[in-house]
């Protein structure tokens, strides 16, 4: 019967999850170990663990600057993917995600809106703020993110062609930078020069205290996309059919908006719009689970999105030296070429829906 | 009298798009389908067929009227309730990335798994079913994408068969498939309605499909008004032929298929027996021949005699005798002799 060869399947899968968790041991363990400083793989353990006999700028390098880095990292990936996987779903176009669809333009906007508007003290788009500020951070640039991602799909619903839906993404993306920019002209020069740094997009110089903003943050947009996998399956075969098998496909698609725009409005606050991570990953996780089934998928995006931050960290750090590249320049040096790929690939009955 | 399982009162059909000018496509309709028949809806492009299905199905609103299912107002219905009544199969292809076809059927619980979607054994056990009713049952493994396109379309009907529904709904389900696939899914839903008295409604373009299979017709006209009976009634009251009706087509009523209406002038008469003669009189027909077994003065005689080298067409015109032993060489004569007259 089809259930015993599901879980046969089940079981091929099952090996390709703890491949993923063995990969982003290994991922996190290289980025503790590397960087412009090399620390041994045992002191780096007698940090995490509070043993004493290292010395203290190690801790300090590991504790207080490798340590949140890396957690940045892999909830930036995590929510990235995510957010990019339910976008290419509901917008039902392989190249959908926060980056290409202007909607990190949003997020930038409601942060910028929030600290000139609110005139909340620090700098521009590296604010050194309490709870409350970061929280009102994440809310302002989730909010922006939503607006835009909003009048995408009201205006996307007369849409039917997924390469207009790029182009209105474009477009609204141009519309909110110039906004940006505008705000920007009329701001101090140091937050001009912070906005540029900022916009480089980095994983580092999260705080601890930030990070605890950070992480109930995305677990609780993933926790609202944990609810999603059945409705999301029925969406791929379209809206027509997802109704009459009584979807509430409206309501689908406010949680969908909830969770992607929290996802990629809070990590696009802390650490800048980051491109190609949310189209990529989706598209790796299908092609290596050869399934577009979201109850495998997105367990699968979120370590793959992991693993994928955390690697690009590494090689942005260029062990060895003493320069750490954008995390922009690497996502951006890999990621364009893939979705070269997924373009050219498209049209040949591809495990996505077609471009 | 039975109580029919759909009906429609002076339904009106259309889109409101949310404007307070909504687009009527059609009106006044009144409509009956019962427990375990198979209604073929057919009528010609822009009628108003999709329309009217996709209204049955709930996806458009009612702009007047009722529809009344089970005996109770579709407007009663929520669309998970709708859902348990009726399933439908649409037209354009699905694009769902890669799913193995057990996966794709098992959507077909949809409205009856939890939240999390987790199939019970009950669940598992009417995918198998649904999978042996259309003829697919070692396909479950296999991925959709990677069938044929007739084979995807059984695959999306044993999904909606899978949802259990009272009436199964299809709009066009033929429409992207070759000929033998049209056959073979317009068979598989006459065999559905027949043997396991599954109630099915499909619109179809196929016509002479339709007529062989259907139980019913609901004969749409493109003023959006319907008539339903069965389909031999249709055609012998002339209803058929009617909406229909196009110049130089007709509806051949003896043959029972349409024809492009030639304009018959030359006449030939023919002497020959069984499946030859058949085919040879559309050959004939095909290039504008009207053909019949007596012996006319018109000139043009064809017999049809069996030599030890297979079948010979011997033709005399006038004091020509010409013998071929196909039909395309006999056709290419005839043409060419009739320009010969023509000139």
């Amino acid at each position: 019967m089809s259930s015993d060869s599901i879980n046969t399947l089940g079981r091929k899968r099952t090996g390709i999850f703890i491949i993923f968790g063995v990969l982003l041991l290994l991922v996190v363990a290289l980025n503790l170990t590397l960087g412009s400083v090399r620390i041994p793989l045992q002191d780096v353990l007698k940090v995490l663990f509070r043993q004493p006999g290292v010395k203290d700028s190690w801790v300090f390098i590991v504790q207080d600057y490798r340590l949140p880095k890396i957690l940045t990292a892999i909830l930036a990936g995590m929510a990235l993917s995510a957010s990019g996987l339910q976008m290419q779903t509901m917008f039902r176009n392989p190249l959908a995600d926060p980056f290409i669809l202007g909607i990190n333009s949003g997020a930038s906007l409601g942060v910028a809106i929030a600290i000139m508007g609110a005139g909340l003290a620090g700098g521009l788009f590296i604010p050194a703020l309490n709870f409350s500020g970061d929280l009102g951070l994440v809310a302002a640039a989730s909010l922006g993110a939503g607006v835009v991602m909003g009048l995408i799909l009201l205006v996307g619903r007369r849409v039917n062609n997924p390469t207009t839906l790029l182009i209105l993404g474009l477009m609204f993306g141009h519309a909110t930078s110039a906004l940006v920019s505008l705000l920007i002209y009329f701001s101090a020069p140091e937050k001009v020069k912070a906005y540029s740094i900022w916009s480089f997009g980095s994983f580092t110089g999260v705080t601890w205290n930030q990070l605890m903003v950070l992480i109930p943050v995305i677990l609780f947009a993933l926790g609202i996309l944990a609810f999603l996998p059945k409705g999301l399956n029925a969406l791929l075969l379209g809206e027509d059919y997802a109704r009459t098998m009584g979807l509430n496909v409206t309501r689908l698609r406010v949680l969908v908006l909830i969770s992607a725009s929290i996802l990629s409005g809070a990590i696009t606050a802390f650490c800048g719009p980051i491109g190609f991570i949310g189209v990529a990953v989706p598209h790796i996780a299908r092609n290596l689970l050869k399934t577009s089934n979201h109850k495998l998928l997105i367990p699968a995006v979120i370590l793959i999105g992991a693993i994928v931050a955390v690697a690009a960290d590494l090689v942005a750090q260029m062990p060895g030296s003493q320069f750490v590249l954008p995390i922009n320049v690497v996502t951006s040096l890999f990621g364009a070429p893939f979705v070269l790929w997924i373009v050219l690939k498209g049209k040949r009955g591809s495990t996505s829906f077609n471009v | 009298m039975k109580t029919p399982l759909l009906s429609t009162q002076n339904l009106q059909i259309g889109y409101s798009n949310g404007k307070p000018a909504s687009k009527i496509v059609g009106s006044e309709l009144n409509l009956d389908l019962y427990q375990g028949e198979f209604v073929c809806l057919v009528g010609p492009n822009g009628a108003g067929k999709s329309t009217l299905l996709r209204t049955l199905t709930g996806l458009l609103p009612v702009l007047g009227g009722e529809v009344l299912l089970g005996g109770k107002n579709m407007r009663q219905y929520s669309r998970k309730e709708l859902a348990n009544e009726i399933s439908v199969v649409l037209t354009s292809p699905i694009q769902v990335g890669a799913m193995t076809v057990s996966e794709l059927v098992a959507m077909g619980r949809f409205p009856f798994t939890g939240l999390f979607d987790r199939m019970s054994e009950n669940d598992w056990r009417i995918v198998h079913q649904a999978l042996e009713m259309v003829g697919l049952l070692g396909f479950e493994e296999r991925m959709v994408h990677k069938l044929s396109d007739g084979e995807r379309q059984k695959v999306m009907i044993a999904r909606a068969l899978a949802q259990e529904p009272r009436i199964l709904v299809l709009d066009e389900p033929t429409a992207y498939l070759d000929l033998p696939g049209r056959v073979s899914v317009m068979n598989l839903l006459h065999e559905l309605a027949k043997n396991h008295s599954q109630t099915v409604l499909t619109s179809t373009h196929d016509l002479d499909l339709a007529m062989r299979s259907a139980d019913r017709l609901w004969l749409m006209s493109p003023g959006g008004k319907i008539i339903s009976g069965a389909p031999e009634d249709l055609v012998l009251s002339g209803d058929f032929q009617r909406v229909f009706a196009r110049e130089r087509i007709t509806f051949d009523v003896m043959n029972g298929h349409f024809s492009v209406a030639g304009s018959h002038e030359s006449q030939v008469c023919l002497q020959g027996e069984g499946e030859v003669r058949v085919w040879t009189e559309r050959a004939l027909q095909r290039i504008g021949y009207s053909v019949s077994s007596v012996d006319q003065s018109t000139g043009l005689r064809i017999a049809i005699e069996t030599s030890e080298n297979g079948l010979v067409w011997q033709v005399e015109q006038g004091n020509q005798k010409n013998e071929f032993t196909n039909l395309e060489s006999l056709v290419s004569y005839l043409r060419g002799s009739s320009s010969l007259v023509s000139n």
